[in-house]
């Protein structure tokens, strides 16, 4: 894997590219970019969708060629098509969708993909496939199909398939944005690895803790390079990056706001280990900040309020004895009494109160999707198990399952596959006038849903739906089901996958529509922070299981048992227990960054 | 309420992992025997032909371990067809068959309606012969995985090639196309979901006939149809990034090899097979 070249081993020079050059209008993706990666390195790329990172990614392997300009891969120039299968060697690229690069339908044979069209002969190829698939861990897999695999498995195949290839740089185009929290750890320590064994390793991502791990990171801003430097210096620069509204590292606000408070208190950290080195000895320092001299808790950005379980929504609660959704003794398996038979679920029960906010968590296949789909009738129970939806009972096969389904909208994790009308208006209209509804009615309703996801109405209502963005998308899927105006709102994964602006944007549209109009929430997500921050009691499955469960404080003081069913805690959440176990005296579990700064800020001044 | 498992239906071309004889065979094996045994069961119209047919190819089915019941679930949405043809075939198919060395007999005459022996006779064999091609293509597609098959057509090809038969090509195509059928499976399930969570009434008009009016299919196809070709743009920049640039010149990862059971029944399959169509005229009934 090392290469013997000196300087850097990707240069681009005035790079800039469009997308219909010749056409009336053209979209400027890339707008003179100057890069050097040099050998070994490992450098990230963020930014908004649509600030030209996945373009720029793609000029890396010739993929996409310059408009203006020019890219160089070991030396050779990327416009020359004689160079193209050279440089497509040299620089392995890993996509974002798992499932859209695997070629083969047997996982060796996939990664043997790549050396085959290069023809290397066939002892060599085997060398290689072995070498790659134990590099990724996944040899024990190497016999079984794709589809079988977990996305995080996928993505580790994905990469073996590059490195039988053996490049010399890796580009990671967002390929950790569809993963689970485990299956993304897994990803990453592959990279990790394989970039302490030499490897140059290119990566895209919006995960900003992902960020601070590299070498050096790159902020893209409509196709212009805007910050360029290490995590740790630019990261402290956390006004400039809010102002671009991409957020930092938990860790690195905490830090950031500890600073405002304590101006001892170092700026630029980046891990949970130096914030708590850092409180250690700020702690321990003779002369403490007092208190008086120090300016409030600054907020440079619209971070919603913590979400404590608000004494209006627990005696809501109370109000009503019957849960509004009561799940007992439930049980699944897909394909059942077929050679095929998959179990799911094994004896779940889980109550949802009116007004109430839960979450339900856990590993890939844990069973979250097959359990919330219970929820709507699109699964039906079977003996013993029961769902009672206020007041029916879905076991009974004579329900009106309709009925039940506009009390309880379900949202799925990609927005593509639940829009399939061709107006955007139409669209979110489809479940209305499945019930019958008047036009004018009809029409208001949609006004109402749209405004409430964040879509203007009259701009958006006739727009193809196939033309939105991907947090568009979203929204007009939310809106689809808002529309019902449904009781309990489930949201499979809803929030996945998304850039941070539009991540925020849909999370503060949820909280008001929780907080304002008292819909009931049940949230499917592999985001800690997310479900931290949104929800009032959480459900951990496991193997089709509930494991854990309880108000979401307590279920995040217990990180050894969420780590054992593959789950986290939010960073802020994990710092605190770094501190305790290191003998600090830090008061409650804090799940919000605002939260977790007057933890430690108590600390520091008892 | 399994209104939504699309799989179910289907059990013909589903692998079943297992480890039987039959499991272990070479792709080519199975492809060659499969051949022959379906001209066997093609050209024979006796009685005492399709009976062994139907006795040895359940044997073989016991013998790969796949459970009756799977195959026989499989069958049950295309009953109703079958018993329709099977009545008709008998009313109206008197004059159209006389069993090899016998004279018609009328067993029935009423109006159009025309009930001979040998109608009988088709209708019987029509039955076994349907059953003798079930457990042939549930043996085939059970038993083998669909990359086994698509690089046994690959090789089989492979000779065809000097004629200009891109068999590389066909097999990738093939190969790709496999790959997308669960991905679109699942995606077909989840556009269905999505429209019965907004108050479509798909499960309540019973199983599969969710297709009933062109309307619906429109509203399902276009988000299916989006959906494949994304997937196929992504398909294509990943083999790109692959180098791949067709056929020229690659290496092949997969080795098949014949082993002596694959000898064995490719040679039994081929002397039953030639057996069978020699004497197709000389069983007693």
């Amino acid at each position: 894997m090392p290469i013997a070249i000196s300087g850097p081993i990707i240069t681009t020079r005035g790079l800039s590219f469009s997308y219909n050059p010749h056409s009336q209008h053209p979209i400027h993706a890339l707008r003179g970019i100057d890069l050097d990666v040099h050998p070994g390195e490992y450098l990230l790329v963020i930014g908004h969708n649509g600030s030209g990172k996945s373009t720029l990614a793609k000029h890396f392997n010739a993929l996409l060629r310059p408009t203006g300009g020019e890219v160089r891969i070991k030396g050779l120039d990327t416009r020359d098509p004689a160079n193209t299968l050279s440089v497509r060697r040299a620089v392995g690229m890993v996509f974002q969708v798992p499932d859209n690069q695997i070629v083969a339908t047997v996982v060796e044979e996939d990664v043997a993909f790549g050396p085959e069209n290069l023809g290397v002969p066939s002892g060599e190829l085997r060398e290689r496939v072995d070498w790659a698939l134990d590099l990724v861990g996944m040899a024990e897999h190497r016999h079984r199909q794709p589809h079988c695999l977990s996305a995080g498995q996928k993505q580790r195949v994905a990469i073996a398939g590059m490195m039988a290839m053996k490049p010399d740089v890796l580009v990671l185009d967002e390929a950790t944005a569809m993963l689970d929290p485990e299956g993304r750890r897994d990803v990453l320590e592959v990279v990790r690895k394989l970039n302490g064994e030499g490897l140059t390793v290119v990566a895209i991502t919006h995960f900003m803790d992902e960020a601070a791990e590299g070498d050096r990171v790159v902020v893209l801003k409509e196709g212009r390079i805007a910050m360029g430097d290490s995590p740790r210096e630019l990261f402290a620069r956390v006004d400039e990056l809010c102002a671009l509204q991409l957020g930092v590292p938990q860790i690195t606000e905490l830090a950031y706001f500890l600073n405002q408070r304590d101006p001892t208190f170092p700026p630029d950290l980046l891990t949970v280990g130096e914030l708590a080195d850092a409180v250690e000895r700020v702690a321990n320092a003779p002369n403490n900040a007092d208190d008086s001299s120090l300016p409030p808790l600054a907020r440079t950005r619209a971070v919603p309020a913590p979400m404590v379980p608000s004494e209006q929504t627990l005696a809501i609660a109370k109000e009503d004895d019957q849960p509004l959704v009561q799940v007992r003794d439930l049980h699944h398996t897909y394909l059942r009494g077929t050679p095929l038979e998959a179990p799911a679920l094994h004896g779940v029960s889980l109550e949802v109160n009116k007004g109430e906010a839960v979450g339900l968590i856990g590993r890939a296949g844990s069973g979250k999707s097959t359990l919330a789909q219970h929820l709507n009738g699109l699964l039906r129970p079977r003996e013993p198990g029961r769902v009672r939806v206020g007041g029916h009972d879905l076991s009974d096969p004579g329900v009106d399952v309709r009925r039940i389904r506009q009390r309880v909208g379900l949202v799925f994790q990609y927005p593509e596959q639940q829009l399939f009308e061709r107006l955007v208006g139409d669209d979110i209209a489809f479940g209305l006038k499945k019930l019958g509804m008047a036009r004018l009615e009809r029409v208001e309703r949609v006004r109402w849903a749209m405004e409430a996801v964040g879509l203007d109405f009259e701009a958006f209502k006739d727009r193809y739906t196939f033309s939105l963005s991907g947090g568009e998308m979203r929204k007009a899927a939310l809106a689809g089901v808002l529309a019902l105006r449904p009781e309990v709102l489930i949201l499979d994964e809803s929030t996945s996958g998304l850039d941070p602006r539009s991540r925020r944007e849909l999370l503060d549209r949820l909280l008001a529509l929780h907080r304002e109009e008292g819909l009931t929430l049940v949230f499917v997500s592999p985001s800690m922070e997310d479900v931290a921050e949104l929800v009032d009691r959480v459900y951990v499955l496991d193997e089709g299981r509930v494991a854990l469960s309880g108000p979401v404080r307590e279920v995040f003081a217990r990180p050894e048992a969420l780590r054992r069913y593959g789950l986290g805690v939010p960073q802020v959440t994990g710092v605190i227990h770094e501190l305790r176990r290191r003998g600090l005296a830090v008061e409650g579990v804090p799940l919000t960054v605002a939260e977790g700064v007057e933890a430690i800020w108590k600390t520091l001044n008892s | 309420m399994e209104d939504f498992e699309l799989l179910r239906y289907v059990t013909v071309g589903q692998y079943l992992p297992g480890d039987s004889v039959v499991h272990r065979l070479d792709p080519r094996t199975k492809l060659s025997v499969f051949l022959f045994l379906t001209l066997a069961a093609t050209f024979s119209l006796s009685y005492a032909a399709n009976a062994i047919l139907v006795l040895l190819t359940l044997g073989l089915v016991l013998l790969a371990g796949i459970p009756l019941r799977y195959i026989l679930s499989g069958l049950r949405p295309a009953v109703p067809f079958i018993v329709v043809l099977a009545v008709l075939q008998l009313l109206f198919y008197g004059d159209a068959y006389t069993p090899y060395g016998t004279e018609t007999q009328d067993l029935l005459r009423w109006g159009w309606i025309h009930v001979t022996n040998g109608s009988v006779q088709l209708v019987v064999v029509s039955m076994l012969r349907f059953v003798v091609l079930l457990f042939l293509t549930s043996l085939l597609t059970n038993t083998t995985t669909l990359t086994g098959l698509t690089h046994g057509v690959e090789a089989m090809l492979r000779p065809f090639g000097r004629l200009g038969l891109p068999a590389h090509e066909l097999s990738l195509v093939a190969t790709v196309a496999l790959r997308f059928v669960p991905l679109l499976a699942e995606q077909l399930e989840i556009i269905l979901k999505a429209q019965a969570s907004r108050g479509a009434s798909i499960a309540h008009q019973g199983k599969l006939r969710f297709v009933t009016t062109a309307r619906q299919v429109a509203v399902l196809i276009v988000p299916l149809f989006v959906d494949a070709f994304r997937r196929a743009e992504d398909l294509i920049l990943a083999m790109q990034a692959r180098c791949y640039v067709g056929g020229q010149g690659r290496s092949s990862y997969v080795r098949l090899h014949f082993a002596r059971a694959d000898y064995v029944a490719y040679a039994s399959g081929l002397l039953f097979a030639a057996a069978m169509l020699a004497l197709r005229n000389r069983f007693p009934i």
